[in-house]
């Protein structure tokens, strides 16, 4: 009997402290109540610690930043596109009593942080055109590299920016939380694209820009080699036509330096001049006729006239 | 409570001495009982931090330290928690697609994870990009105790990241060029953000894979591509063609010009000769003017004349007789006139 009094009494005691002393860990901040009021001050530090057993309850609260996913939503643009917006928050109870007073719990939090973050999201999408949206800076596209002619997209230039209007709906956001004993850290745009519609609308775009590069750089190439050949038919006939005046300058000179040489032997007195006539003709006349020719030659002549007798001399 | 052991009968009058030390429990369990606890404290003291890893050691919740590699004690039975952070391993996030199987030709999939890599470029197009993420796990406290779900964090902030990087370009840099600069940007943007979130991971490269029109479109920027080709295959074709003749013209004209060259040597030095010739033919003449003259003649006329079959001899003085000889030789030789 008294054993299963020492048993029961060292359970009680068991219970007693269990509930006495509670461990936080390096991650939380706890709240007491009691019978459901907040007594003293959040426990922001981790160890063991103690309450009043039985009476004071615990509520453990985290101390990380904690995530919001927001549903990707169909919003339309300033121009008048619709794209799925899909955003994300990162968030933390700064002030668990604040947060356990208005929220009551991270459920309540995450209701109200849609609430919030999707309609700031939502106006700040609504006041921008996509483009704003989708780039951050006004950098020239690179194009070196690229052919010149090949640039298919021009990157419009912006006034606000992907990261300026992410940081107006933190702002806005971070204003109209700061009651609620949560910080926004950061939210950022995670995924934005066309709705499907627009996307097929976009696709087509796509298809006939490339369709239009493609023939352009068809007929580059066609107007490139038709350059070339006109290019080879000049080339040609400069070659050609220069080699013929070469050469003709060449022999032309030789033939003019052939005839002055011809002029400076033949032509040195009246006694050449006739003998080079004469020998010329000699010359001449065996390659002049043939056996087809018919020659009439007269006794008169210095060679048959012999044939009327030699000694008429 | 009250058996003294198994198979062993209970009997209430005679009470063994040593049950009243502890009351329901035999000397045998007792040891037993004491041993179990004794090694489940000894065991739950002990443990061991793997190579690659670190252990974090919580005393009732709150952080205490840090454990290397090796074997360790603890304050047991739940006192200290270790929780073992692999800050060593290189670890990795794939967007768009995911490792199947891991092997020398491992496998991938793409399906299903079209909305992760579908993203807008500057010039309004899309573009489906994949990437890798590379990191450590550089601060294992702030791993665990700054940020709540750190693998989706650390996707999300990879994701936000990357669309900003792709959103400030052109489709084709995308495609082509800009790669790396993507790569690099992108990797400077996810470490900025893991800082700033205190998820105590750090990036160790951002490797794109591949990075590609959306399936739409595809054919179409592969029709550009031929194009690109087709283009080069024309222009290459006619330089080729080019390269075929013009260097054979040049050698062509270049011998059309040696050829005058010779043309012109042959002429200049057949003058020189004819000239020379002349006048050592003159100088011989001027010593006999007449008989050499009327020698050459003579000798022409002896070459000459056997060469032409019909001659013609006519003789003024001869008036009677028909001055012709011999017209047609060849009907007399085919028996006409005898």
């Amino acid at each position: 009997m008294r054993a299963i009094i020492a048993v029961f009494a060292g359970f009680l005691l068991l219970i007693g402290l269990a509930n006495t002393f509670y461990s936080v860990n390096e991650y939380e901040q706890v709240i007491l109540t009691q019978f459901g009021r907040p007594v003293s001050q959040p426990v922001n530090t981790p160890g063991l610690k103690a309450r009043t057993p039985f009476i004071q309850k615990i509520h453990r609260f985290e101390k990380r930043f904690l995530e919001w996913d927001g549903d990707a939503n169909q919003l339309p643009t300033k121009d008048k596109r619709f794209i799925w917006v899909d955003a994300y928050a990162r968030w933390r109870i700064t002030d668990p009593l604040l947060f356990f007073q208005r929220l009551r719990d991270e459920r309540g939090a995450q209701t109200r942080l849609d609430d919030i973050l999707d309609g700031e999201t939502r106006n700040a999408i609504a006041n921008h055109d996509l483009v704003e949206v989708i780039r951050s800076s006004n950098r020239k596209p690179f194009s070196e590299g690229i052919d010149s002619l090949d640039t298919g997209g021009v990157l419009d230039s912006i006034r606000v920016g992907r990261d300026a209007i992410r940081t107006e709906i933190l702002a806005k956001a971070q204003s109209r939380t700061s009651d609620l004993g949560i910080e926004i850290l950061d939210v950022q745009f995670k995924r934005i694209n066309y709705v499907t519609e627009v996307q097929s609308k976009v696709y087509e775009r796509m298809i006939s820009e490339r369709r239009r590069i493609a023939d352009r750089f068809r007929s580059q190439g066609e107007g490139e080699a038709s350059r070339i050949r006109g290019e080879r038919e000049r080339e040609l006939k400069r070659i050609q036509s220069e080699a013929y005046r070469t050469a003709f300058e060449i022999m032309g000179k030789a033939d003019a330096e052939a005839s002055r040489i011809y002029a400076d032997a033949f032509n040195r007195s009246a006694e050449t001049r006739d003998f080079y006539e004469f020998i010329k003709t000699m010359e001449t006349y065996p390659s002049a006729l043939d056996s087809s020719s018919t020659l009439v030659l007269s006794t008169e002549g210095d060679f048959y006239k012999y044939l009327k007798g030699s000694g008429k001399r | 409570m009250t058996e003294g052991g198994f198979g062993r009968p209970h009997d209430p009058r005679r009470i063994d001495p040593r049950s009243f030390k502890i009351p329901g429990l035999g000397q045998g369990w007792r040891v037993l009982a004491l041993a179990v606890v004794a090694l489940a404290l000894l065991f739950s003291s002990f443990y061991t931090v793997d190579p690659e890893q670190i252990g974090v050691v919580q005393r009732f919740g709150r952080y205490v330290r840090s454990s290397d590699p090796g074997l360790h004690l603890r304050l047991p039975l739940g006192i200290e928690r270790v929780t073992k952070v692999p800050v060593q391993r290189q670890l990795k996030e794939e967007f768009g697609f995911r490792t199947l199987r891991s092997d020398i030709r491992s496998q991938f999939t793409t399906q299903g994870h079209e909305g992760e890599s579908n993203m807008l470029t500057g010039d309004l197009n899309a573009a489906m990009v994949e990437w890798v993420v590379q990191y450590r796990i550089v601060d294992p406290y702030k791993y665990l105790f700054r940020v709540r779900a750190v693998q989706n964090t650390f996707r999300d902030i990879s994701e936000a990241v990357m669309r900003k990087v792709i959103g400030d370009r052109t489709v084709n840099e995308v495609l082509t060029v800009g790669r790396s600069e993507v790569a690099t940007l992108a990797e400077a943007g996810i470490r900025h953000l893991c800082d700033q979130y205190e998820t105590g991971i750090k990036v160790d490269q951002v490797v794109l894979q591949d990075v590609n029109p959306p399936d739409q479109v595809k054919p179409s920027f592969n029709e550009v591509n031929q194009a690109q080709q087709e283009r080069e295959k024309l222009i290459n074709e006619a330089q080729s063609e080019y390269n075929k003749v013009i260097p054979r013209a040049s050698g062509e004209a270049e011998q059309t010009i040696q050829q005058a060259q010779g043309y012109a040597l042959d002429r200049v030095n057949r003058s020189r000769g004819d000239a020379t010739r002349f006048l050592a033919v003159y100088e011989a003449y001027r010593q006999a003017p007449d008989v050499t003259r009327k020698r050459i003649y003579l000798e022409t006329m002896g070459q000459l004349l056997p060469k032409v079959q019909r001659k013609v001899i006519v003789d003024d003085q001869l008036r009677s007789v028909l001055p012709l000889l011999n017209l047609e030789p060849a009907k007399r030789a085919a028996g006409g006139v005898k």
